[in-house]
């Protein structure tokens, strides 16, 4: 009995390809599993190659995994286009449409050919069940039913949820072809069975993706104001909150560009209301002048950036983490704004709704660094417990404040200064980019002017003891350290698992907050450390840069970093852990 | 650009005609004031305060029309507006200058002393009641009077042309 | 004039960084003036503007100010009206803010209609930086970016703004205070995105014929053409003359002003609150499946 299954389709987009994942998905989560879809595609806007993966498992997904366990090709053009993001290796079931003949020489590096290739005339079968070879990945589904054990009423619901929409003899046609598909299964078992173990009895589960979760973390939160611009793969959270947040008397304001949507946002924010702002990399390039206002303006403000390969337009629709330096250092002058990271879908929620009481705590900016994978892969969630989450509100003015000579900047030992808005008698004030003094009034003074850097940076001094936005495994005085970020996180924990279950002597470290970098927290980390990698996916490894800048890292705590879309997999992660072991053992 | 609008002068009240010329001065005292603080933040202070003053005779002025006006009329409100007004002893906002010298700032009151007597002048051949035409016929005088003493304060001042200019550095990119 | 809020009311204690002559001198008081007819208080008015000397106003005022960065008033102007459309909003800023840097923004704030009033100070010339060339400088201007004159012909701000739309478009300037008064007043009354273009000369890099005795003499006004504010055609025949003529007073205003976008987003927020809410707090039940 396995735990854990992930299984790899890749074809053209005029296969639905992705569709069956997403069947496959929907039923695995009905019947208790719980389950990560990824998606992967050509640049056109339909018909290039495609392909998803879709992780079962008994427990909870820490990431899309490594080697294919099945995998699915429904052509060898379409299957080699997705290079490594589709691994294979011996283990690997391999299935392709039998009359694209078998697999090329060159498919797999020598020794990881998969051992158990099964060649299916799914194009045949399709036709004679359903009567349309476009049936095909539907057999396909019949099929992994019969070998791994997932029912077929939970693969049907799977089917309804697809083909209801689009006519009732779809649906028929298209049950057909599923048992089809098992009736193969039946008649051709697998040399090395293997079948899902059950899971829990099923229970309520969400099935969603981080931009969703960040929409209705911004919903939680009493967001009052989205401004935004589309830019992939950010647009879905304006999508969603164009729907919802008017219903709770909010705003969704489609600028006509990127700065317009968060200029609006800090408008709204400047009115008092709670604003945001979503987007990607170039976007985040647009608005950082802006951002530059609201830091000196004081005001509070959310900024997801759905990290995406990099630098310019870069890859649009693959996970990169090369944001965090745009992130946190690109104000002009001295700024200092707080970057959360998000880890998982889950995730996602609970660090926007942390975003938004930073934001209006700090009166700053504040950004959250999503990145694609977190943002777009569907993934099952436990049901999260809302009622242990706080949603904080900025400080305001007592009417006491106000009837007595008010000063929006006035000094305060925390550095926060109460914060009106228009329509609040006695509150006025002029808020401006401009530095000024204690009034609002503009100043050119050097005195005044580092004094109030001075504020702006002491009053996010409590940042820096907040250890509960870090999550730290392991024993305490490991010697071997292991540090990730973001959706890399998600490789982390797992390899740490693994690690663990070696006896390697690792401890994990997943900030959720980036920058400012809590000095306390690190060091506290990596006293006695010896060796140890800081995992992520971007060329120059921006977060052991930033770690370096700020923390004496031990000098065996190297960089194990790479450029996007080629995510890292658990067991590469150990065999590094491993090697650098060795060096004191 | 008529400086007055909306009066009749052939039929206008004598209530309305002290109203007028107290809105007159409080306008020009409103001017002097502004170019008094306009002055001051420039580093001009010698003329800053020759504005301030100015705009303390205005009042004056202002002060003695409207008690006449309250002892004929009480505390009648007025009809008039401000709006209707404009620029009529108060000189234009494109005479103040950083760095303006005294003599400059005469000369801009000069100016403003002839535009308000020339206003009065024009305006008497058009009143009709004589009571009404003596009164305009006094402040045309009066006027006549403050340019005569703006003229002797002139005479007073040196000749030379002001230079501040041409000391005072180039202006500052914000 | 209301009794309660006299103009000086809205002045702030703040001295004007302006050179003494400046035309925006005349424009903050009569901006005193209208507002005290209009007499909504100072703390419901949010008074937005850019980067340039021109929009430093919005601190001489004791309204909310909010002086943001070069050329993007207009879009967080529309932040503020959309999330508290019960203030009055009024955006400030140069030719320059505005048409160059700005332009972008413009043609949308107009089209959305969302209910401000946009003031451009239009004095041909970029002067908080030293006299630089701006969008409206006419061609063959001699400044310190064109030294051997301008090769660019201006834009035209009465055209583009009434070609995008607007419904309420007048010009002005401090030469004729009463009727720039006026024209303020009617504009924040307008309902609607309403635009004033207010010929403020610079009185340190603008040129002679720029400056408001020049005014005095060259300016038309509108009314005493026979123009019909309603006859947008009209309008846009007459802008045309940007650059040539200083026509003041109303080019345009709409006789049936269209509803405005904060109404009909709030029009629609009504219409989606009358049905069944789900409450904040339980957001996450519309993901939960099984």
């Amino acid at each position: 009995m396995i735990e854990d299954l992930v299984v790899g389709l890749a074809g053209s987009g005029g296969d639905g390809v992705v569709s069956a994942g997403e069947s496959l998905l929907t039923a695995a989560s009905s019947q208790g599993f719980y389950a990560l879809m990824t998606k992967s595609f050509g640049s056109q806007i339909r018909g290039g190659e495609s392909s998803c993966r879709v992780r079962l498992s008994t427990r909870k997904v820490p990431n899309p995994g490594g080697v294919l366990d099945v995998a699915v090709a429904l052509n060898w053009e379409d299957f080699r286009r997705f290079g490594a993001e589709l691994p294979i290796g011996p283990e690997t079931v391999l299935i392709h449409e039998a009359k694209a003949g078998p697999p090329p020489a060159d498919l797999a590096t020598p020794g990881r050919m998969p051992r158990e290739v099964v060649g299916v005339p799914l194009a045949e079968l399709a036709k004679a069940s359903a009567g349309t070879d476009r049936a095909k990945t539907t057999v396909v589904l019949g099929i992994l039913s019969g070998w791994f054990g997932v029912p077929q009423e939970a693969l049907d619901r799977g089917l309804q949820k697809k083909f209801a929409q689009k006519g009732e003899g779809l649906l028929e046609a298209n049950r057909k072809a599923l048992k089809c598909g098992i009736g193969f299964a039946g008649e051709h078992p697998l040399a090395s069975p293997r079948a899902l173990a059950r899971p829990a009895a099923a229970s309520p589960k969400m099935l969603c993706d981080g931009n969703e979760m960040c929409a209705a973390g911004a919903i939680f939160s009493g967001c009052e104001f989205f401004g935004g611009y589309p830019i992939t793969p950010s647009t879905e959270v304006m999508q969603i909150l164009s729907r919802e947040l008017p219903r709770h008397g909010g705003v969704v304001f489609q600028a006509e560009d990127e700065i317009s949507g968060v200029g609006a946002a800090v408008g709204a924010s400047f009115a008092g209301k709670k604003a945001m702002t979503a987007t990607s990399g170039p976007g985040m390039s647009l608005k950082t002048e802006v951002l530059g206002l609201a830091s000196i303006a004081e005001l509070p403000l959310v900024l997801l950036d759905v990290q995406r390969g990099g630098p310019s337009t870069g890859i649009p629709t693959k996970p990169e983490q090369a944001d965090l330096f745009q992130a946190a250092f690109s104000a002009h002058g001295d700024v200092l704004r707080p970057v959360l990271a998000p880890t998982s879908v889950e995730d996602t929620f609970r660090v926007t709704v942390e975003a938004f009481n930073l934001a209006e705590l700090y009166q700053t900016p504040v950004v959250i660094l999503s990145d694609q994978e977190i943002a777009q892969r569907k993934e099952t969630v436990d049901p999260i417990d809302v009622s242990r989450l706080e949603v904080l509100e900025r400080l305001r003015p007592t009417p006491e404040q106000l009837a007595g000579g008010y000063q929006r900047f006035a000094p305060t030992p925390s550095g926060v200064s109460p914060l009106s808005h228009p329509g609040m008698e006695g509150g006025n004030y002029l808020a401006a980019g401009i530095e000024h003094d204690v009034k609002g009034a503009p100043t050119a003074s050097g005195a005044i002017h580092a004094a109030m850097n001075e504020k702006r940076f002491q009053k996010l001094a409590p940042l820096q003891e907040r250890a509960d936005l870090f999550e730290r495994h392991g024993p305490a005085d490991a010697p071997l350290a292991l540090v990730s970020w973001g959706s890399s996180a998600g490789v982390a924990r797992e390899a740490f698992a693994l690690a663990r279950a070696r006896d390697l002597p690792v401890k994990l470290l997943v900030p959720t907050l980036l920058y400012p970098v809590a000095e306390p927290v690190f060091r506290a980390f990596f006293a006695g450390v010896r060796a140890g990698l800081v995992l992520e996916l971007s060329h120059q490894g921006q977060l052991y840069r930033v770690l370096r800048m700020f923390v004496d890292l031990p000098p065996g705590v190297t960089s194990f970093a790479r450029s996007g879309a080629q995510p890292f997999r658990a067991d590469e992660v150990v065999e590094r852990l491993a090697q650098q072991a060795e060096a004191f053992r | 650009m008529t400086p007055v609008t909306g009066i009749d002068f052939a039929r206008i009240t004598l209530r309305d005609a002290l109203d007028l010329a107290v809105l007159i001065e409080e306008e020009a005292r409103d001017r002097y004031v502004e170019f008094a603080e306009q002055l001051a933040a420039h580093a001009t202070p010698e003329v800053a305060d020759f504005f301030a003053r100015m705009a303390r005779i205005e009042e004056r002025h202002r002060a003695e029309l409207l008690e006449r006006r309250n002892i004929l009329f009480g505390s009648a409100r007025s009809t008039l507006e401000r709006r209707q007004i404009f620029d009529v002893e108060a000189p234009g906002y494109e005479e103040a200058r950083a760095f303006m010298g005294v003599r400059q700032a005469l000369e801009t009151v000069l100016a403003a002393e002839v535009k308000a007597h020339a206003f009065f002048n024009e305006a008497l051949p058009r009143v009709k009641d004589p009571e009404l035409k003596a009164l305009f016929k006094e402040l045309r005088d009066e006027e006549v009077h403050h340019q005569d003493l703006v003229k002797s304060q002139l005479a007073r001042c040196p000749e030379k042309p002001d230079d501040s200019e041409a000391y005072a550095d180039d202006p500052v990119a914000q | 004039m209301n009794a309660l809020l006299a103009p000086n009311d809205y002045k702030s204690p703040l001295k004007p960084i302006w050179c003494p002559g400046c035309g925006d001198y005349g424009v903050v008081q009569a901006l005193y003036r209208a507002l005290s007819a209009v007499g909504r208080p100072p703390h419901e008015i949010a008074f937005i503007s850019g980067i340039g000397c021109s929009s430093r106003i919005p601190g001489y005022t004791t309204a909310y100010g909010f002086n943001t960065v070069h050329g993007r008033a207009l879009p967080i102007a529309q932040g503020v009206k959309l999330a508290n459309p019960d203030l009055l909003v009024i955006v400030a800023g140069g030719d320059g803010d505005g048409f160059s840097i700005g332009g972008g923004h413009v043609p949308h704030a107009i089209r959305r209609n969302v209910d401000l009033t946009y003031l451009v100070m239009d004095n041909q010339v970029y002067g908080l930086t030293k006299g630089q060339l701006s969008p409206t400088s006419p061609r063959g201007l001699r400044t310190v970016t064109s030294p051997m004159g301008s090769l660019e012909q201006p834009i035209n701000p009465l055209l583009t703004v009434l070609a995008s739309g607007a419904g309420f478009v007048a010009q002005a300037t401090p030469a004729d205070m009463p009727g720039m008064t006026a024209l303020i007043e009617e504009a924040i009354r307008y309902p609607g995105f309403s635009f004033v273009n207010i010929q403020s000369p610079c009185i340190t890099f603008g040129e002679e014929e720029q400056q408001l005795k020049a005014h005095k003499a060259r300016m038309k006004p509108l009314a005493s053409l026979g123009h019909d504010p309603a006859n947008q055609l009209a309008a846009l025949d007459l802008a045309r003359a940007y650059g040539t003529e200083i026509y003041t007073g109303v080019f345009y205003r709409n006789p049936s002003p269209p509803p405005t976008y904060d109404a009909l987003v709030r029009e629609r927020q009504a219409e989606l609150q009358r049905g069944e809410r789900r409450p904040r707090a339980r957001v996450l039940d519309a993901f939960l499946k099984g």
